[in-house]
């Protein structure tokens, strides 16, 4: 999954002039765009100080936080959309924040990293070990990648959490993007992007 | 700036009037300031001192070999910076620095004030500010930025002059005291009156209440930093071993509340510290700006000024050891302002050096807050 794929995906979704909550927002590029292009009011929400100063030199409204321990910060339906790019890997409860994300938003839009992806499963079957592309940094003890979830198993649980999926996108190696899914997915998708709902 | 700086006084003709309806007249107003308005005039920044500050925020006045308060924050290319910047800061009302406060003469007597000085709040302290911008020619400013009881005014003059400012900062503060704050407050007050040479508050000319202010500051400085950088820094190191007298301080811990206590006595007014720890008590940003007897402010019920709020920008700033002035309180503030449709940002700096950080962890005030205004300008 490329960033500029994914946020350009999610560019598409956001509403012109919605309120915004981007977990994990890193440097701030994603609300940026999303401020420029879409007149969003966002705000961020980062762990680590230095992506903090960056987020504030960017211009965009950002939170310290550990997001891991919940958004009691915010009331229930304060956003329209809540965003977690790039970020489902490192969290320690999944679950409870997925439902975190569903209460203070209307929306949720989760990206994931498909860990079935045949590379994946390649690398592990010769190597014996997780790829370093998987682990982003560090090795087994340290990285900050503590989650791999195939895309068979994040649908699931999606399912078991009675959370509607109102849009996707499925990345394909090679660039190719599909908007349902197909045959062997959790085998060829190397990705996917979700916009979720709570079932009514 | 290497030339020295030194305090301006503004002495306002008219009667001034306090919230409570009380009336001062002849109020001075210490400041200074630093840097130059640009042509627009619109890169003020206007800094809130705390319970013990002055207008003497940063740069040397001349023959002093300490600079001011903030110093560290405010210079050119620091957070603070002049060369880009027009700082200014004011001493608060009730102080005793140069503007008016209990220590000041009643020009109707031609005596001290002392209890005779209306009661004050962080709103007419604000208030006063207000004045001294006019008198600057500031009908904008860039930022309003404080630490503890400056955080306050900060978010009292931007809660009630929302189109006055561009953002607010607020450093290790909160939105109202919590009872354990006040009972901290209190019990430096009971020190200060316990002190017989207090004496209703009537000392002026006389010897001060020394010895129940220099408790009353060593109490403050006990919260004022973290149980555990008092560890490593006094543990139960001792000195002056062979000191025969009982009871007399021997811990290092002893002697630093000590020298807390005395630089206090020197440079502070015992009833300012009445005065003014009183008005933080009292302190209350919500009902204060939704109180139906509101008569000052933009927007005189909240509500109103939703619209204000809207598009400006906020920095609340935490310390992870302060508590003092914990963490969560910074977390309430920014989700009032936030309610208030402003966008607000919050970062929270690690550090063992308890609610002090806001005047020693320079560094990574400086990184957060430059990034901040850097983002503001038009």
């Amino acid at each position: 999954m490329i960033p500029e794929q994914t946020h350009s995906i999610i560019e598409q979704w956001i509403e012109p002039e919605s309120r915004v909550l981007d977990l994990g927002c890193g440097d701030g590029s994603l609300l940026s765009r999303l401020v420029r292009d879409r007149r969003v009011e966002g705000i961020g929400v980062e762990i680590s100080q230095d992506m903090i100063v960056k987020c504030l030199a960017n211009g965009i409204s950002v939170y310290q936080a550990d997001i891991d321990r919940g958004l009691s910060q915010w009331d229930d339906l304060s956003f329209d959309f809540v965003i977690l790019n790039a970020t489902l890997q490192v969290i320690h409860r999944p679950h409870g924040l997925i439902n975190e994300m569903l209460r203070v938003g209307r929306s949720a839009i989760i990206s994931v990293s498909n860990f079935g992806f045949v590379r994946n499963r390649i690398r592990v079957f010769f190597d014996g070990r997780i790829s370093r592309e998987v682990r982003i940094t560090g090795s087994w003890h340290n990285t900050p990648v503590i989650r791999f979830v195939s895309l068979e198993e994040f649908l699931h649980s999606l399912h078991e959490m009675d959370i509607d999926i109102v849009d996707a996108r499925y990345f394909l190696p090679w660039g190719g993007v599909m908007k349902t899914r197909a045959v062997l997915d959790n085998l060829l998708v190397k990705g996917a992007v979700f916009m979720l709902k709570r079932e009514t | 700036m290497d030339s020295p700086v030194q305090t301006s006084t503004l002495h306002l003709d008219r009667p001034f009037r306090l919230d409570s309806g009380d009336i001062i007249r002849g109020l001075t107003v210490a400041y200074e300031t630093y840097g130059e308005p640009n042509s627009a005039r619109d890169n003020a920044i206007l800094i809130e001192h705390a319970l013990s500050g002055s207008a003497h925020a940063a740069f040397f006045h001349r023959g002093d070999p300490k600079p001011g308060w903030w110093d560290a924050m405010i210079g050119p290319g620091k957070a603070f910076d002049t060369d880009r910047y027009f700082v200014i800061c004011s001493n608060v009302l009730g102080g005793c620095n140069g503007t008016s406060g209990p220590s000041s003469r009643n020009p109707a007597t031609g005596k001290p004030y002392a209890l005779s000085f209306p009661p004050v709040s962080i709103r007419d302290m604000v208030e006063v500010q207000r004045m001294l911008l006019a008198h600057l020619g500031i009908e904008r400013l860039r930022s309003i930025a404080g630490g503890s009881m400056g955080g306050m005014q900060a978010l009292q003059f931007f809660a009630d002059y929302p189109s006055l400012f561009d953002s607010f900062i607020c450093i290790a503060s909160t939105m109202r005291h919590s009872a354990q704050q006040i009972a901290f407050n209190e019990v430096g007050r009971r020190a200060v009156m316990a002190d017989p040479r207090w004496n209703g508050g009537d000392y002026y000319g006389d010897v001060p209440p020394e010895g129940g202010l220099s408790v009353a500051r060593m109490i403050g400085h006990i919260t004022y930093i973290s149980e555990k950088m008092m560890q490593e820094k006094f543990g139960r190191l001792r000195k002056g071993k062979d000191d025969r007298a009982v009871f007399r301080p021997s811990f290092e811990v002893e002697h630093y509340l000590d020298y807390q206590g005395i630089a206090f006595v020197r440079r502070f007014d015992a009833n300012s510290y009445l005065y003014i720890t009183s008005a933080i008590d009292n302190f209350d940003l919500v009902s204060s700006i939704s109180g139906a007897n509101r008569c000052r402010g933009e927007n005189r019920a909240r509500g109103t000024g939703i619209d204000a709020m809207r598009k400006k920008k906020g920095l609340v700033i935490s310390f992870t050891s302060d508590w003092l002035y914990p963490t969560q309180q910074s977390h309430d503030i920014v989700r009032f302002f936030s309610g208030l449709n402003a966008s607000v940002s919050f970062a929270e700096i690690e550090t063992d050096h308890g609610h002090d950080a806001f005047l020693t962890d320079i560094e990574g005030q400086t990184l957060i807050i430059r990034s901040f205004l850097d983002a503001l300008i038009p």
